[in-house]
């Protein structure tokens, strides 16, 4: 096993196109009950979307208990404003794109009160989150903190549409169409924000390759 | 280490291939051309080697999502609470519900002073006797001046009498 190994996740980055479509149907009727007032079929929606709400503020943030707060601050606002959903677009819909805003707003905020988000404090958490399932070497350990440190870095780098278009097809496998949705812009953009993304990521991490 | 550049009118299309996003027309003539295209190959075995890397997996434990459920419960319920007041409160201080009440004063306003004069007058005096209500207030100023008269006359004869002198 390589030092890289516990890094190749894409795979389990699967397209969410289908799962999406066949849930939508039922998040329609759940969201119609919410709105009039029953809690339990709010909760469910909580249930359906909360890893993946979860999985996406921990890809912009790379941060657990920051992630799990983002994740929920977007149930909270959807909740008080699901009177003024209107159905135009799905819930699912809707429901990420509150959640890219408050994870751009996240980043945001944190390039005005920087913080080393690489520190010692967080290393633990973040090296757990990465743990390989057969025990590495302390050098194997080492490279993988560089390279973790390096990785992090080049994705902070990026302009935030980039970075959004970026994490939302490589990490979380969402398709072209689903990304324009979110983002609000052309699938046209996205694409191009999509390969400047790749292009910097792919220079910034040359030593990687 | 020196990256090889792929052929600059392909490098978007490369990206879009390697997230399976190009359609099939481009995708036809995008493999044909990487048969025979070492430098666009090797840019998409990088982007194969790469970009995985990026993704950091993260799952939390059973716990945590127990935890992740009660926080959002109690996170909702707290704005809930709070929300409650302001809203009932609120809702008579939104921008068009103020215009509306303005209007309605401002007309009640107006009506009272057009429509509404003279409402609070009394009706005890049937109108018929209107008309001698406002001629008797004149009636009154006769009685006055008759009484003037009678005054002058009284002081007429006692002059006359203290002329002729005590009989």
């Amino acid at each position: 096993m390589t030092v890289l190994e516990p890094f190749l996740v894409c795979g389990a980055a699967k397209s969410l196109q289908d799962r999406s479509s066949s849930v939508r149907a039922g998040d329609e009727e759940l969201v119609a009950l919410a709105q009039s007032g029953n809690e339990q079929a709010f909760e469910q929606l909580v249930e359906r979307h909360k890893q993946k709400a979860y999985h996406i503020a921990f890809d912009f943030c790379r941060d657990r208990e920051d992630a799990k707060d983002l994740s929920q601050d977007a149930f909270l606002k959807a909740f008080v404003n699901l009177k003024n959903f209107d159905g135009r677009s799905s819930f699912y819909t809707w429901f990420y794109r509150i959640l890219v805003n408050l994870c751009l707003d996240y980043k945001r905020r944190q390039k005005r009160s920087p913080t080393d988000s690489f520190d010692e404090t967080l290393e633990p958490q973040m090296e757990r989150s990465h743990e390989p399932s057969q025990p590495r070497s302390p050098d194997q350990q080492v490279l993988a903190r560089q390279m973790s440190r390096r990785v992090d870095a080049a994705l902070q780098a990026l302009p935030a549409k980039q970075r959004t278009a970026f994490i939302l097809k490589n990490h979380q496998g969402l398709s072209i169409k689903e990304i324009a949705e979110l983002m609000q812009t052309a699938e046209g953009t996205v694409k191009v924000h999509l390969h400047r993304a790749v292009t910097a990521l792919r220079h910034s991490l040359a030593e990687f390759v | 280490m020196q990256l090889l550049s792929p052929c600059t009118n392909l490098e978007e299309n490369l990206v879009l291939f390697h997230y399976g996003e190009l359609p099939p027309p481009e995708r036809f003539s995008l493999e044909q051309h990487l048969s025979g295209c070492a430098n666009c190959t090797a840019y998409l075995k990088d982007l194969s080697a790469l970009l995985p890397l990026t993704v950091k997996a993260d799952d939390p434990p059973a716990t945590f999502w127990l935890d992740y459920n009660r926080e959002l419960r109690h996170k909702i319920a707290s704005t809930r609470d709070k929300s409650w007041l302001p809203a009932k409160f609120g809702a008579f201080f939104q921008p068009r519900l103020l215009t509306a009440f303005g209007a309605i004063a401002v007309i009640a306003v107006a009506l009272t002073l057009t429509l509404g004069k003279g409402v609070w007058q009394s009706r005890d005096v049937p109108r018929e006797d209107e008309a001698l209500m406002e001629v008797l207030p004149m009636a009154e100023d006769l009685d006055f001046f008759k009484t003037m008269d009678v005054l002058d006359n009284l002081d007429v004869l006692e002059f006359m009498g203290n002329q002729r002198g005590p009989a």
